[in-house]
């Protein structure tokens, strides 16, 4: 159980998700820690409480820490997704240990050349649309570009019910000979796809078109994180701005509460719970380490959403279309 | 001979335990079996990252593990790994130190 605000946020998510979600929970991470946070110390009905004595740091190699550190928590939640006990895992800790143990003790679907972060961008007034890969494979090559574009499309229909989602190649100039190596030949590769939009640019983010944005994991990494900050910026601004004058404290009485909170909270990353993680053999939530307890049940509602949409039976189903 | 050490096949040959690696290589590394050679860097040549050999590890784990009960990769050793050919005569090394 790992998070910037584990266990308490965690735990308290988790329990609301089985309140809410009716979804049952089994908790993976130091039973003390856990159970000191559990109604009157003991486990509610639909909770279960497995205890792990290692904890990944997020200053450990994941890929390492995965083989040395067995019986940490989230090594344990992914083997038990593999093994039947668990439908799916959500994750709010160290995100390459997520990724790597979902990688290595669940499997890569076959055919799948590596995993993608598939992470929903807020799009005003619109369904979100999809940022593929926001951070599990760094370096990437053409073909596992296109293989992102074809699980990113699947699944923006299957999450957010778009017919015919339009993939864009993120770059940097919307013209077909933009971009670095990596842009030119994917683009080549995508070329006379009816679904391929040509390039899109960091500006196309929270436009809705098109519905998927398909990068390297590093570059969607840091276009995320920077679109994070910029709106964290800019409502700050907004905040200060209202809290300036006596004049504008009145008007923000006006404006803020439900109108702005509305607002507000659809830009929140935990509005949306987490990511799925595509292309492994079992479901997998990635969350923010900083996740609230409205975070955890949000991810908890988007694995279920995944494992009663068949996420997995579903990518199998779009590599082997494509061949 | 305890059981829990014994082998339960004929020993391997160099080339076979080469095969093995290799086959595991193009199936987690997604690259064509010519392009895999005893010399080649894992990293430099074939664009392995931790995860991938990780992989390889358990899948030889896996692989070997089947044949020679009590075979494993000890964690400090796979930093040491830097090419093919250091996986393969390691595992070869342990194939023996485990049925001896």
């Amino acid at each position: 159980m790992g998070g910037d605000r584990a266990p308490g946020e965690i735990v308290a998510g988790a329990l609301q998700a089985v309140e809410t979600l009716g979804v049952e929970v089994l908790l993976f991470g130091r039973e003390d820690a856990i159970t000191s946070l559990l109604p009157n110390g003991t486990t509610p009905v639909g909770v279960t409480v497995i205890g792990c004595s290692e904890v990944i740091e997020m200053t450990d190699d994941p890929a390492r820490s995965i083989r040395s550190k067995k019986d940490a928590s989230v090594v344990r939640c992914a083997e038990a997704v593999r093994d039947g006990a668990a439908d799916a895992m959500v994750g709010a800790g160290n995100t390459g240990a997520t990724m790597g143990s979902a990688l290595l003790r669940m499997g890569r679907i076959k055919g799948v050349s590596r995993p993608a972060v598939a992470v929903p961008i807020p799009v005003p007034f619109s369904h979100p649309h999809l940022l593929v890969d926001a951070g599990a494979t760094v370096d990437a090559s053409p073909e596992w570009l296109v293989q992102f574009a074809l699980m990113g499309r699947a699944f923006s229909s299957l999450r957010f019910g778009v017919e015919n989602p339009m993939v864009g190649l993120l770059s940097n100039g919307e013209e077909p000979g933009k971009g670095d190596d990596l842009r030119k030949k994917t683009f080549d590769l995508l070329n006379g796809q009816p679904w391929f939009a040509g390039n899109a640019e960091g500006r196309d983010f929270m436009t809705g078109h098109p519905e998927v944005l398909v990068t390297d994991g590093f570059t969607g990494n840091v276009a995320l994180k920077a679109m994070e900050a910029a709106l964290k910026a800019a409502a700050g601004l907004v905040f200060t701005v209202l809290g300036s004058t006596e004049e504008t404290r009145k008007a923000a009485d006006v404006v803020t509460g439900p109108l702005l909170q509305a607002v507000t909270d659809y830009l929140d990353p935990d509005t949306f719970g987490g990511a799925a993680l595509l292309g492994v053999d079992g479901v997998c939530i990635i969350s923010h380490g900083s996740s609230s307890s409205r975070a955890i049940v949000n991810a908890c509602s988007l694995a279920t959403d995944c494992v009663t949409g068949n996420l997995v039976a579903l990518m199998k189903e779009t590599i082997q279309n494509a061949g | 001979m305890p059981a829990e050490t014994h082998t339960t096949r004929e020993p391997i040959s160099p080339e076979e335990v080469f095969a093995i690696v290799k086959a595991n290589l193009c199936e987690i590394l997604e690259v064509a079996e010519d392009l895999i050679l005893r010399e080649s860097r894992f990293v430099e040549d074939l664009d392995a990252d931790s995860l991938a050999l990780i992989e390889l590890v358990e899948a030889l784990e896996e692989d070997f593990g089947e044949r020679t009960v009590g075979f494993s990769v000890d964690d400090e050793d796979i930093s040491d790994m830097k090419t093919v050919g250091d996986a393969v005569d390691y595992v070869i090394a342990r194939l023996g130190s485990a049925a001896a």
